[in-house]
This record gives C-alpha cells, structure tokens and sequence, in this order.
C-alpha cells in the first residue's frame, strides 16, 4: 500500500491534514501513529472524527504500525492510499528503525515548546528532534518541511541540523 | 453568566469580538484565542485553563465557540472537555450566534443556549435576495 505523505505534525488530524494534504492527495487511509492516543480509545474517536469523508481512521501504537505495514496480513487494502501521521521526529525515526520503509518524510508542523528553537514559522526544534531527523536522513529518507501543498519545500540535511543544533 | 471562548483559526475569534465591541460596546466574560504557533497539547491546556478559570469565577460553565468542526481547534476543545468544568462546544461560530449569545446567555443553560445558538447561527445563513428580489 503506497505511503502518500509521512508526515511529523504535532497536531496530527487537522485541517492541513484532512483538506490541504487530503484535497491534493487524495488518500483512502490516515494512520495516526501515537503509542498513547491508541491506549486510549476515547481519544482515538475524538481524531477519527477530524478525518475528510470517505477517508478510514487507524489510530495505532508504533509496534502496530509497522506490523500492519511489513507483515503479509496487513488490515490495509493492498492498493490503499495511506497518509502516515506521527507527532514528533522520535516516533518517525522509530518506524524506520523498525523496518518500515520511509523514502520521503514531511515535516509539517512541530510547534513551540520551552527548550526549542524555531527555525520555521511552523517548526520549533529541541535535540531530540534532532536526533530523529538525523537518523531518518541516516537512513536514506529525504526530508523536507512544507506546511501545505503549495508552499516551498525546505531541505534538511546534515549541515543544516548542524546549524541548528549550533543555535540550542 | 455563561463564559464565552472564541476559539479559532488565525485571528478569526479576535476580529468578530472587536466587531461585538463595537456594536454591544465592551462584553465581559467573553474572551478570543487562536490556535496560531500552538500544539494541540498547549491548545487543549489554553482551553483547560479559561474553563477552570471561569468556573471559578462563578461563571455557569464555557461555551467554546469555534470556526471548523473538525480541526485543531475542535480537537483541542474535546479534549479539554474531560476534566476542565461545565462546558459546550458550538462550531461555525458567526456574528449572530455571538450576538444572541450575549443577550441570552444570563438567562439560558448550557444546553438550551448552546441548542439556541446553533439555531441562530443557522438563521443567519442564507443567499441575500438582491435589490428586486423577493425574500
């Protein structure tokens, strides 16, 4: 099943998600991976409601992301188009570990929090955000941040982490 | 008396409180926040917050008002709603419903206000019929 954006958004199923994204991508399935918005079911329904019309809802823990993705009896239809959500680089970076295999993640909204810095208008950064994005271009994902569909892409790599990471 | 938060995308909430002022004049214990810069963890903690707050100030619970239905505005009021005191939610917030709610909200509870305001909200949407057209 195609991945069509993997995306690190800290507010998960929103409007960016479920009309910008969903209106361009057109995807059959969110999966909003969250070890702690899975355990608790209540909390799933309250994000499964944020979704477009016509567009399934899997809310689920990271174990169960990637098994749902890499095993052959995966609960996803085979030529689904799947939007993955994660709230933070950590949990992106953990998927790829895992064995999910992730060419292209987008960096669509992480925001502030004491101890980070901004280096977007819509993305702020601690270390260890940095350390997942690190690891994602470690292991071969391209990663760039856009809000929206339409707006300019911005290329993390390396270097650019290293100038960050200069500033905290 | 009820609370009022406008909660809503950009500076949305603030504008159409400045548009109340300046019809009804200064309102009290009805305030505009944005979700602009925030996570949905701040958002929900922002929403907490002003519920709690009113709630001790003998307030008759929070009525948040928001733009979308199902964005991080409405996320983060449902998830605030758990523990942070009596409150509603009404989406699709507009003039009217703001306007009726600071004549009713005195008057009314909860539920009743919230169920009027969705009506009046309703109310004033429609195509405006032009200059030579019936109504």
């Amino acid at each position: 099943m195609p991945v069509v954006l993997a995306r690190i958004d800290d507010r998960l199923i929103h409007g960016q998600v479920s009309v910008g994204w969903s209106r361009k991508l057109q995807p059959d399935r969110i999966v909003l991976c969250c070890d702690e918005i899975a355990a608790d079911s209540w909390q799933s329904r309250v994000y499964a409601t944020c979704a477009p019309p016509g567009t399934s809802v899997s809310v689920m823990d990271r174990a169960a992301t990637v098994a749902a993705f890499n095993d052959g009896t995966s609960c996803f239809g085979p030529d689904e188009r799947i939007i993955l959500l994660t709230a933070d680089p950590k949990d992106m970076a953990d998927l790829r570990r895992r064995g999910l295999e992730l060419s292209n993640v987008n960096v669509g909204g992480m925001h502030y929090a004491k101890g980070k810095v901004e280096i977007l208008e819509y993305v702020w950064l601690n270390r260890e955000d940095i350390a997942g994005l690190r690891y994602l271009l470690s292991a071969g994902t391209r990663v760039t941040a856009q809000a929206v569909p339409g707006d300019r892409e911005i290329h993390f790599d390396d270097d650019y982490l290293d100038t960050v990471d200069g500033r905290l | 008396m009820i609370h009022g938060l406008v909660l809503t995308h950009g500076a949305v909430g603030a504008e159409l409180l400045r548009v109340v002022t300046m019809i009804l004049g200064p309102e009290p214990s009805l305030s505009a926040a944005s979700n602009a810069g925030l996570s949905i963890n701040d958002l929900t903690a922002l929403v907490a917050t002003e519920v709690k707050t009113a709630s001790t100030e003998n307030s008759l619970g929070t009525l948040v008002f928001i733009d979308d239905v199902a964005g991080s505005c409405a996320t983060a009021a449902r998830l605030a709603s758990v523990a942070a005191g009596p409150m509603r939610i009404v989406s699709g917030v507009n003039l009217a419903m703001l306007l009726d709610f600071t004549t009713w909200r005195e008057s009314l509870d909860l539920d009743d206000l919230a169920r009027r305001l969705v009506e009046k909200g309703r109310s004033a949407i429609g195509v405006v019929p032009l200059g030579d057209e019936e109504s």
